[in-house]
């Protein structure tokens, strides 16, 4: 096997515009930072269920992240165009 | 309680899992004499199979068994795994596709066949395929670990004596049917029964965290019976706040690094499926969530608290279970559990098989033919399992998290 992998013949180089580059990194990115910033949601109210605010909002934010991750799936598929 | 209604229901499902198992071999029929073929069902999954597939990595004991048991134990840190599988998903979807694309082209098997041809080194490889394979070991032997609370609440509530050697012998015949199911379908075995598994699992999950917090009043009076835990009960403890962040983040960035993560990525038929699958993966996590919760909801149930004092934490997600629903749905509920275990396991030791055929022996021996090198996939995936159940013998553990 040859030992370089060459991106260019691989077409790895992302397609798209550099609006569409952006708008992909800002809806991976959002979902994300705000998990990380776990002091946003270390709260005991408001309650849900008898839940304090800690367990039902990061189960809630699980959604939100499928959401957003399904619009950049989306944007991306569309950027990639029709190659195999 | 009927057990052995709980038993008989919990056999039949088995019987047909393992039916199912077998049969997967003729589903999309391929080559199954090329190890492309038999570790990843001929690349052609559709974004739904990969979802379940993918899924099964991710739910798995460690999701049944050692996130509420450690919930139970310590506390709202170990709630980290939910913004873990929130996180790693975007990781994924930037990074897999790419992935996916040379190995197409290449006709790579594992993510160590891509770091050989990058760093053009073999023995690199070859030290990346061993840690891979060594640090599937102990998550095999975590799956084991929660399949064997199942058996130790529904054989002990059975039988009166040698409740745990009956445990060891069910679980050593369930190694040799999955082993042998394994060796005959390969990936196909673990993607159908992964559909299986997942249709029990979320079933259970959403009749449990309904019906549950109804019997016993609310979360609210679980949370209000529960003792001051280490790391925090309705909110994180400041202390542990660093170490929820910092879990939750490596863990995300570490969870596409096993190499079982790695066949459901390349099983894929399309990068566009690929993206579409990885995307909604973050709606599984909703399910570990909740299962997160039952290790809270223990505490609102004396019931419940009675089995777990009898036959250990490990056993809090069984033992809720077992304290309200009737025997019928026990038993299907535990056979959900079970098999939770023995698909990743299925899924992980195929991993471990190809990385030790694939990059340790086949850069050495000239002239292995692609019959021969499926041969002895086959072979070490079997090899592994039983390797995983000795160190579940030999060592128990105390929490299961920490394998």
């Amino acid at each position: 096997m040859t030992a370089e992998i060459n991106a260019d013949e691989l077409s790895l180089k992302t397609k798209g515009t550099t609006g569409q580059k952006a708008t992909v990194a800002i809806l991976l990115l959002i979902p994300v930072i705000v998990f990380a910033i776990t002091p946003i949601y270390n709260f005991d109210g408001p309650k849900l269920f008898g839940l304090s605010f800690f367990y039902w909002f990061e189960t809630l934010w699980l959604f939100v992240s499928a959401a957003f991750f399904v619009a950049a799936a989306f944007l991306l598929n569309k950027m990639e165009g029709d190659e195999k | 309680m009927n057990n052995i209604e709980v038993l008989a229901v919990f056999l039949s499902l088995f019987v047909l899992f393992v039916a199912l198992g077998f049969s997967a071999s003729r589903w999309r029929k391929g080559d199954l004499n090329d190890l492309g073929d038999w570790a990843l069902a001929g690349r052609k999954l559709g974004s739904y199979l990969a979802w379940f597939l993918v899924g099964a990595d991710l739910y798995t004991a460690y999701t049944f068994i050692a996130i509420p048991e450690s919930m139970y134990v310590k506390g709202a840190v170990y709630f980290f795994a939910v913004p873990y599988v929130g996180m790693t998903f975007g990781v994924a979807l930037i990074t897999m596709p790419r992935l996916w694309k040379i190995a197409r082209k290449k006709n790579y098997v594992t993510a160590v066949d891509m770091i050989r041809d990058k760093f053009n080194s073999r023995s690199l490889a070859v030290l990346i395929a061993i840690t891979g394979i060594a640090a599937e070991l102990p998550y095999i032997a975590l799956q084991i670990y929660g399949m064997q609370a199942v058996l130790t609440v529904m054989i002990g509530q059975l039988v009166s004596s040698n409740a745990a050697s009956i445990t060891e012998i069910s679980l050593i015949i369930a190694f040799i049917i999955l082993a042998a199911f394994t060796f005959t379908s390969g990936l196909r075995g673990a993607v159908v029964t992964a559909v299986m598994k997942d249709a029990i699992i979320f079933t259970t999950v959403i009749v449990v965290i309904v019906l549950v917090p109804i019997y016993i009043g609310g979360f609210g009076h679980a949370f209000a019976s529960m003792p001051k835990l280490p790391t925090g009960d309705t909110t994180l403890a400041p202390l542990f706040l660093n170490g929820f962040i910092s879990l939750s983040i490596m863990s995300a960035l570490a969870l596409y690094l096993y190499p079982h993560a790695i066949n459901g990525v390349f099983s894929t038929k399309s990068t566009k499926k690929l993206r579409f699958s990885t995307a909604l993966l973050p709606l599984y996590g909703v399910g570990l969530a909740l299962l997160a919760l039952f290790g809270i909801l223990v505490y609102g149930s004396t019931k419940a608290l009675a089995m777990v004092h009898l036959y250990g934490a490990v056993t809090a997600v069984p033992s809720l279970i077992y304290a309200y629903f009737p025997p019928w749905f026990v038993g299907f509920a535990f056979l959900g559990i079970f098999i939770g275990g023995l698909v990743p396991a299925s899924i992980m030791a195929i991993s471990q098989a190809n990385l030790l055929t694939r990059n340790v022996i086949k850069p050495y021996v000239k002239n292995l033919s692609a019959k021969t090198e499926a041969r002895l996939a086959k072979w070490f995936s079997v090899m592994f399992k039983f390797i995983a159940l000795a160190f579940i013998f030999v060592i128990q553990a105390t929490y299961s998290l920490q394998l």
